[in-house]
Parts: C-alpha cells; sequence; structure tokens
C-alpha cells in the first residue's frame, strides 16, 4: 500500500503548511478533497455574483436621482468583476469557466439563495447593499484569509470594492429611515422581508454543517456559520434601532451576560424550498442568465471566427 | 459672451446632454445580460462614463439659465416630459441586438470623436475645458466600439446580416447628429460652437474605413428621419415612464 | 449544450512607471485585443494603472522550485526568442515582471530563468515577448484617466459610520433631513 503511505504522508506535510498558516498555490499537491470542496465553494461564489447582478440591475432603469444611477450602475459592474476574479480563482484548479457557465444554467450548480428573492421597492436597493453586502463582507474578509492562494487574493480584492457596495446602501437606507413617512414605512417594508433571507446566507447552524470541521481545518473557513451570523446580528440591531427600524423577529432578546442579540428561531423549511428551486424568483433568475447565454451565442461565434481567421492569415 | 447668446449656448448645451444622458440609459439596460461577462462590465462602463459626461453637460447648462448645478440636473432629467428633451432620436431607439446597441454606440462615439476636439476650440472656456475631458475617455470609447464593428462585420454570416440590418435602420436616425438647430448659427459666426455640417464630412471619413473593414456599405442617402429634436417617438415615453417613476411618485425627497 | 468557449488571456498591470507589471489575474476574450480592452474594464475602475500587458493562457510557462528537478537540462545553444520573466518570491502574492532573457523553448526558459533569477523565488513565469500585447503608451490618459475621476467607487465617500454614531449619540435628529 505503497500509494496510500505516500499520500497520508502528502496530506499531513499538507495539513502542516496550512497549520503554519502557508498559502497552497495552483499546481501545488492538495487532496482531492481539498480541491473538489474549493471548485464548488469558488464556483459558487461566481455564480452568486453574476446572478445577483440580476436583483438590482432592474432597477438602474429607475433610480430616483443621477448620483443613485450612477452609483448602482458602479455597484453592478464591480458584482461582474468579481465574478471574472472568482471564475478565474476557480480556472487555476483545473476547470473551465464554459463547464461552470453550463453547470449553473442546467441547474446543477448553486448560487447565494439570497438573490432568488425579489427586489420589490426601491427601499430594497438599500436594504441589499446594507444587509446583504454587509453579511457579504463578513464571509469574504474570513475568505480573505483562506488558504488557497489565489481565493485568497480574489477575496481580498472582492473586500476592498465591497466596502462601497454596503455603505452605499446604508447611506440610502439611513436617508429614508429619517425621511418622509412613506419613506419610512418603505424601508421598514423592505427590512421585514429581507431580514430572515440575509441571515439565512450564513447557512445552517454549526451542528448542521456536517463539512464545517474539515473546512476549518483545511483553512477554507475560519469561523462558523453561527458566529459570522452573530457577528452580523449583534453588528445591525443597534444601529436598525438607532434608526428607528425593526426586525421582524418577537423573540428578539439581548442577553446581558454574553452581550450578544439572540434572535428567534430561523425557518430551515423556507430556505430548503428555495434552494432546491422552488423560491419567488429562481425560474426568473436563471431563466434571464439562459436567455442572455442563448441570445450571446451568435455574438461569442463571431468573434471565435473572427479570431480564427485572424490567425490563419498571420500564420500565412 | 454675449448676453444674447446665452439661451442659444444653454439650448445647445442641454441637447448635448440629453443625447449622452439618454443613451446611457439604454446601456445600462444591458447591464446582466450582455453576451459574455466581460461585456456586463465593459459596456456597463460605457454608461458610466456617458452619464457622467452627461453630468457635466447639464451642470454646465444649469449654470448658463441660472439654476443650481447640484439639483437642477435631477430636475431636468427626472420630471421633464418627453416633448421637452432635447436629444436626438437615434438614443432614445430600443436597444434591439447586441449589433444593433453596439453599431449605435459606435456611429455615436464617430461623431463625438470628431465634434469633441472641434469644441476643444469654443471661445467660451468653459464649454471648451470640458469637451478636452471627455474627448480623452470617447478615444478608448471609439477603440472598443471600432473593434466591436469589425469583428461582427467580419465574424459570421449571422453576426454580418444582423450588423447590415442595424446600419439599414440606424443610418437615418444618426445623420440627425448633424442636423444643425436655427438657433446654431449665432454660436457657430462667434465661434462657441463648430459647425456641424462640416463636421459631418470628417465623421463620414472615419467611419467609411471602418466600415470597410467590416465589410458595410455607407448607405447612399443621407436624408435624416428626423431635423428637429423638440421631435420625438414614443420609445422616449416608455422610456421616460420607467426612468423617472420613482422620482416621480416621491416628488420632493432626499434618496 | 455545446459554445464557442473564448481562450483565456493573463493580465499584467502596472500600478505606475516606477513599479514593475504584477499578474492580477485573468479574462476570456476572443483575441488579444478584446482581451486589452476587456482587461482594462475588469481591472481598472479604480486607480491606478499606467499600462496594461495581456499574453494567451496557452503561451504562459510556470514552474515551482520543487518543480524545477523536473525541467529538462538546458541545451547548449540557448538562441531562439526573447522571453518575459515574472517570479513570485513566496507562495502567496502576485507575479511580478523581472526582466527578460532569451531561449529556444518554453521549457529552456523556466530553466534559464530560475538560473538569472535565482534567489528567494518560489515560482517562476515565462511568456515569449511577443505574445504580450500591451496598451497603447501613447494613450495612457484615455485609457486609465477615466477610473481617476470617480469617487464614487470608493468607500471614503460615504460618511455612513459618522451618520451612524451621531445618531447614536444623539447628536442628529433621528428624523432630521441630512
Amino acid at each position: 500500500m505503497v500509494g496510500e503511505e505516500l499520500d497520508q504522508g502528502k496530506l499531513a506535510v499538507f495539513e502542516e503548511r496550512i497549520a503554519r498558516g502557508e498559502k497552497i498555490e495552483p499546481g501545488d499537491w492538495m487532496p482531492e478533497a481539498y480541491r473538489q470542496q474549493l471548485i464548488r465553494m469558488i464556483s459558487q461564489h461566481a455564480h452568486s455574483e453574476v446572478v445577483g447582478m440580476l436583483p438590482e440591475g432592474g432597477w438602474i432603469t429607475r433610480a430616483p436621482n443621477l448620483r443613485r444611477k450612477l452609483v448602482l450602475l458602479a455597484k453592478v459592474q464591480d458584482e461582474a468583476g468579481h465574478g471574472e476574479y472568482l471564475y478565474h480563482a476557480a480556472e487555476t484548479l483545473g476547470v473551465d469557466r464554459q463547464e461552470l457557465l453550463e453547470a449553473l444554467l442546467a441547474e446543477r450548480a448553486k448560487y447565494s439563495n439570497i438573490f432568488n428573492y425579489p427586489t420589490l421597492s426601491w427601499a430594497d436597493i438599500g436594504i441589499i447593499g446594507y444587509f446583504v453586502d454587509g453579511a457579504a463582507i463578513l464571509n469574504q474578509t474570513m475568505l480573505a484569509r483562506c488558504s488557497f492562494g489565489p481565493y485568497s487574493r480574489a477575496n481580498i480584492r472582492i473586500c476592498a470594492e465591497e466596502s462601497f457596495h454596503m455603505k452605499q446602501g446604508k447611506e440610502m437606507v439611513i436617508r429614508m429611515a429619517r425621511g418622509t413617512s412613506e419613506q419610512k414605512q418603505m424601508v421598514q417594508d423592505s427590512v421585514n422581508r429581507w431580514w430572515w433571507p440575509t441571515l439565512m446566507m450564513f447557512g445552517p447552524h454549526d451542528t448542521d454543517s456536517p463539512n464545517s470541521p474539515q473546512l476549518i481545518r483545511w483553512g477554507i473557513k475560519t469561523r462558523t456559520n453561527d458566529e459570522l451570523r452573530q457577528t452580523f446580528v449583534d453588528n445591525l440591531i443597534p444601529e436598525l434601532h438607532a434608526l428607528g427600524l425593526s426586525v421582524p423577529d418577537p423573540d428578539l432578546t439581548f442577553d446581558e451576560g454574553e452581550g450578544h442579540w439572540m434572535i428567534g428561531a430561523i425557518d430551515w423549511d423556507e430556505f430548503y424550498r428555495v434552494i432546491h428551486g422552488d423560491g419567488p424568483c429562481n425560474k426568473e433568475r436563471l431563466g434571464a442568465r439562459r436567455k442572455a447565454h442563448e441570445d450571446g451565442r451568435w455574438v461569442r461565434e463571431a468573434l471565435a471566427a473572427y479570431a480564427a481567421r485572424a490567425e490563419m492569415a498571420e500564420a500565412l | 459672451m454675449k448676453d444674447g447668446l446665452r439661451p442659444h449656448l444653454a439650448s445647445y448645451l442641454l441637447a448635448m446632454a440629453d443625447d449622452e444622458m439618454v443613451l446611457a440609459h439604454r446601456n445600462s439596460e444591458w447591464t446582466g445580460h450582455a453576451p459574455i461577462l466581460e461585456e456586463d462590465i465593459a459596456f456597463t462602463n460605457l454608461a458610466v462614463d456617458e452619464m457622467g459626461h452627461a453630468g457635466l453637460w447639464y451642470r454646465l447648462h444649469s449654470d448658463l439659465v441660472g439654476e443650481d448645478p447640484e439639483s437642477y440636473p435631477d430636475e431636468l432629467v427626472f420630471f421633464r416630459e418627453a416633448p421637452f428633451f432635447r436629444n436626438v432620436q437615434l438614443v432614445e431607439l430600443p436597444r434591439g441586438d447586441w449589433a444593433f446597441s453596439m453599431l449605435r454606440q459606435y456611429l455615436f462615439d464617430a461623431a463625438e470623436s470628431v465634434w469633441l476636439p472641434a469644441l476643444e476650440g469654443s471661445s467660451y472656456p468653459p464649454l471648451a475645458e470640458t469637451a478636452a475631458k471627455i474627448a480623452r475617455e470617447e478615444i478608448y470609447h471609439l477603440r472598443h466600439t471600432q473593434a466591436w464593428i469589425r469583428r461582427l462585420g467580419r465574424g459570421t454570416e449571422e453576426s454580418h446580416i444582423r450588423l447590415s440590418r442595424a446600419l439599414a435602420e440606424l443610418w437615418p436616425y444618426a445623420v440627425q447628429l448633424f442636423v444643425p438647430d436655427p438657433a446654431e448659427d449665432e454660436l457657430t459666426e462667434q465661434g462657441v460652437v463648430p459647425a456641424r455640417a462640416d463636421l459631418q464630412q470628417a465623421w463620414m471619413t472615419k467611419i467609411e474605413a471602418d466600415f470597410e473593414a467590416s465589410d458595410l456599405a455607407l448607405p447612399e442617402s443621407a436624408a435624416p428621419l428626423s431635423v428637429d429634436r423638440r421631435a420625438h417617438s414614443e420609445h422616449l415615453v416608455g422610456l421616460l415612464t420607467v426612468m423617472q417613476s420613482v422620482a416621480r411618485a416621491y416628488p420632493d425627497v432626499l434618496w | 449544450m455545446t459554445d464557442t468557449p473564448w481562450p483565456r488571456f493573463y493580465v499584467f498591470k502596472q500600478d505606475s512607471p516606477e513599479a514593475p507589471h504584477m499578474n492580477c489575474g485573468s479574462v476570456h476574450a476572443s483575441d488579444a485585443e478584446m482581451a486589452l480592452l476587456n482587461a482594462r474594464d475588469v481591472f481598472v475602475r479604480r486607480p491606478e494603472c499606467v499600462s496594461l500587458w495581456v499574453a494567451p493562457a496557452a503561451r504562459v510557462a510556470e514552474v515551482t522550485v520543487d518543480g524545477l528537478a523536473g525541467l529538462a537540462p538546458q541545451a547548449d545553444d540557448a538562441e531562439g526568442q526573447a522571453y518575459e520573466v515574472f517570479t513570485k518570491a513566496a507562495a502567496k502574492g502576485q507575479h511580478a515582471h523581472v526582466g527578460q532573457i532569451a531561449a529556444g523553448s518554453p521549457g529552456q526558459a523556466l530553466r534559464k530563468a530560475s538560473e538569472t533569477y535565482p534567489d528567494g523565488v518560489w515560482v517562476w513565469m515565462v511568456v515569449p515577448s511577443v505574445a504580450i500585447v500591451a496598451s497603447p503608451e501613447d494613450e495612457g490618459q484615455a485609457w486609465f484617466e477615466a477610473a481617476r475621476d470617480k469617487p464614487f467607487r470608493h468607500q471614503s465617500f460615504y460618511h455612513t459610520e459618522r451618520l451612524i454614531r451621531e445618531i447614536k449619540a444623539g447628536q442628529l435628529d433621528p428624523e432630521g433631513d441630512e
């Protein structure tokens, strides 16, 4: 069983490197499970950025002033850019971007559930920046320390840009919360719809996350789902209260002893329903991506044909 | 600048601003739906730049008519009815397919590439400076759209057909870019703005080379479909209905 | 679902005239000119940048310290073509441009690179110089200035933290209109 012993030896070295805080780079030996885990995570992250352009992208045309319109355009554009960085990181692991895209469109790959919810009012645009990007920042700040070099670097770049995403949303929410009664109503309604889906972004409770311990040992995660979720809640609740906004959680209490805000029970049935395709917007989101892909086919073919002819002409 | 010229220049600036604004809005409709991820970023970049340019022209216009350049542009964009917009009809047409949007952007970028440098010679300094700044960004826009036109023109049979079809539809609208407003004569005489008719020749020469490289034929007739920037199609109404919907639902609030 | 995939191009970005070109990622494009245009939009939305290079991924060769032993030995007549060399000092970080060498094949270029730049290098990357397409030097302003005057892309443009602090401290009327 020399092969197995060799692998065990390599695994030990690999885990030691990670424990020392070293980065694993493309070309380094890695357990197949590590590689597959990362491909899955990174591609899901990339798909989320790309699909995530849609709920906000639809409101660019309706932004109520020039500044908001420009800012939203810039934000959504960034998200496409993040998709780029992440697909690149995934490709360093030996997959082709085309394969990943096909898996997404064929519903074999997932993306973050949060983007299966509809944006129903302008206030949603502010809340998405404040809540969804706020949650993403916590996650991505952690991933910036991940053991796989290209993914870590992609997240560092993303974090730098994401901060503006969160702040522009927060600025909108602050304005609305302190605005007319209609604006306050609009933003409170938005909070009511986005609060729980945002909390679900952090994933199942630790007790229901069988992968987590290995992901932590391999430096892919450094904090658990519940830890990140708790940080998010502790950050947001005092701010929301200061703005005169409430969250739709009758069981929310402040635990003086622990110094934490304790939330009520999360409806995991809804989470799994939406993840398995039964959410309010799943069909629309994928439908839009499929249409863009299909409509764009003749364009991609045209450019490939042009490039092929140019190469042939050069070779002559 | 002579007092009598101010309202004419204000109209001229408003027209340029409306062109950029409406075009940028149409371009932004592609965000999330482009044929490839790189173009979601690139075409959106064009929209961001064009919207920035619109903002600059709206500000200059505001200064000339004695309005607050911080707030007046939003009033102009979000609270004017269609008959009061001064863009050419070219930019309000729906986005069509990728060939249509790309060719429209190319024709517009090519036009800007001849008239912005001419505007840099304006006797009105704010106009000259703004034109110079915008002209620098436009160099890059034209490179981008030029690259696309050549590739769609000589890509596949399908891309060529789509591009030709787009040209046939766009051409009578594009030439409206060079139709002067009656009030422009005085501005031209005083060296505030260049003569559009002269610019049209420069534009045709420029696009000739790219059309040849794309196997496109320059259309015979250069008759514009419309000669009056006050005339619009119903497409503009649909566009404004969407663009102004949130602003108009809640006027006088801070967003 | 078959489609025409566009090839991958590595992107190298130079932040200032004194700095080396650094590998910042990749884009997919049908040819080098489109790759360069796309790279500018993907990687230069915010300053700083003065120059961009792109090269087809298929023309890039890399080797780590561990992999050197597996390279073919150096041939005697190492002429051929020019290669640009990029190195990384540690496993993390980005490849930086360090110079140019001449070699007869990618494998030989890697060996020569490892001998020309031996100290403290973790991985060497070589690209034939002719495979690199650069942004036009005389169009630097047009390509990169646009990124400089879009402050709304920066988080410092938004004063949310100050606002929240002031609201919490009761310094700002929560019903106010700032």
